[in-house]
């Protein structure tokens, strides 16, 4: 139970402090990345707290997430490489509110919420997954459903923006680079 | 004592595929060699570019290496023999290779080289063409095996391999491992002869060692899952459970070489498009497939 909460904050200070890098740093790989460690010790939180699927889900999902998000990261940033020395924030003061009164509603909730009782055994973890698979195939399952084809759909359009409309001009263009 | 012995006949797989390879290579047949360059490699200076992102530079290989061993410790060498039976064992082991494209990503972004940087970027479109190709063809297994347990889906295959319950399945699966492991002929971040290297160009010294040994070390763990999904794990006549995985593993390590030495590099943009437009389709055929027969065939 000790080595359990020890290991649950120990992790969750990593995803802290990993959240405070990807603010620090002006490099956006370094950024992304910190994020991706932030949330694969976000993964880890889930480990030690013996939800094996989530946790490894998590840990899975966000290697690839967050390492798409840095190349667009490095198109679109003017200073990618965070050596120009340019100040790529903004609104400071509003975030900086912003961000203490969310952390503050935060952990407010946190303790003021009925959590329930404490689970005093976890059920083994394949039990979980089946249960996960479960719940996910029932009552979920139209919130699932909804999510993956808003999602398909916001992919479809994106890809059918980027497709360059064919004029004569830049299908000459096509022509000279093939 | 599962731990030691497993992390032992990987060092000993990779140590043989190395031999293997030189072999393929030079047509010499020498024992000694790999371990002789692998210990010149620690006696050469281990040179540090210019204004490199150094966090980045210095963890990529470290990171690749600790990836291709984690993936290994969910694949079973005989029943007992493995170092995590998880519970999500063939979700693992994706969730682990998974971090190959940021041990990619960092050693092309680190050094600060051109070359490098290309290098890996473009292992992250190879990720978005081979990935599906590795994650469907594993779904249809444990669908086969009702459960995500390595131990499980060996013992599903007890009598009938699933190469020859799902072929198709195999066939995307070997593909993609060799996509994952960066071998030719989709050895587009490293590219010898037109990326100079690639991600490898500025590695030098101990680094570049420890960079080489991760590679061999993912290809052996990425052979090792073949055998285990595709090829019956330990499951074989006559010789212990265990002389059978190590056996098939490095057969598939060795296919996967030999088909590289006779395939010509693929473009990043062809290797894409066959991926989707016939690869994803074929994959979710295989799914469908598996899924009639383990509805139907009793």
């Amino acid at each position: 139970m000790y080595a359990q909460a020890f290991f649950v904050a120990v992790f969750g200070l990593a995803a802290i402090g990993f959240g405070v890098v990807v603010f620090r740093t002006s490099s956006m790989v370094r950024s992304a990345l910190a994020l991706l460690f932030s949330q694969t010790a976000v993964g880890c939180m889930f480990l030690a707290m013996q939800t094996e699927f989530l946790g490894v889900l998590q840990i899975m999902m966000m290697a690839t997430e967050m390492s798409i998000m840095a190349i667009f990261m490095v198109m679109f940033m003017m200073d990618p490489g965070g050596m120009g020395g340019m100040d790529m924030t903004h609104q400071k003061r509003f975030s900086i509110g912003a961000g203490v009164v969310a952390a503050g509603v935060a952990i407010v909730v946190a303790f003021w919420a009925d959590w329930g009782p404490v689970t005093a055994e976890a059920p083994d973890a394949a039990m979980q997954t089946r249960a996960l698979g479960m719940e996910l195939l029932g009552r979920s399952m139209l919130i699932f459903e909804t999510a993956g084809i808003t999602i398909l759909t916001a992919m479809i359009a994106a890809t059918a923006v980027a497709i360059p409309v064919q004029t004569t001009a830049n299908s000459a263009d096509k022509e000279d680079t093939e | 004592m599962n731990l030691a012995v497993v992390l032992v006949a990987l060092l000993g797989s990779v140590w043989l595929l190395a031999v293997i390879e030189g072999w393929t290579t030079t047509g010499r047949l020498r024992l000694t060699a790999t371990l002789l360059s692998g210990l010149a490699y620690l006696g050469r200076e281990s040179i540090v570019p210019r204004t490199p992102d150094r966090i980045f530079f210095e963890t990529a290989p470290v990171l690749l290496l600790i990836v291709a061993v984690l993936g290994a410790a969910v694949l079973p060498l005989a029943p007992t023999l493995v170092i995590a039976d998880l519970a999500t064992g063939a979700l693992f082991i994706n969730a682990a290779l998974a971090y190959v494209l940021v041990a990619l990503i960092m050693a092309g972004w680190g050094p600060n080289g051109a070359y490098a940087m290309i290098g890996g970027w473009r292992f992250l479109g190879q990720l978005i063409a081979y990935a599906m190709l590795i994650v469907m063809p594993i779904t249809a297994v444990a669908m086969r095996a009702e459960s995500l347990v390595t131990t499980v889906i060996v013992v599903s295959q007890d009598g009938l391999w699933n190469i020859v319950y799902q072929p198709l399945g195999f066939v995307l699966f070997f593909i993609a491992a060799m996509a994952l492991a960066f071998r030719a002929p989709f050895d587009l971040p490293t590219a010898p002869g037109e990326l100079g290297g690639g991600v490898d160009a500025e590695y030098t010294g101990v680094r570049l060692a420890v960079l080489r040994l991760a590679r061999l070390t993912l290809v052996i763990t990425l052979a090792s899952a073949t055998t285990v999904f595709y090829l019956g794990g330990w499951h074989g006549p006559l010789l212990p459970p265990w002389a059978w995985s190590l056996i098939k593993t490095l057969a598939v390590a060795v296919s996967m070489l030999l088909a590289g030495r006779y395939l010509p590099r693929i473009r990043e943009a062809d290797l894409m498009r066959w991926c989707w437009i016939l690869g994803i389709p074929l994959a979710l055929l295989n799914i469908i497939v598996v899924g009639l027969l383990v509805l139907v065939v009793p």
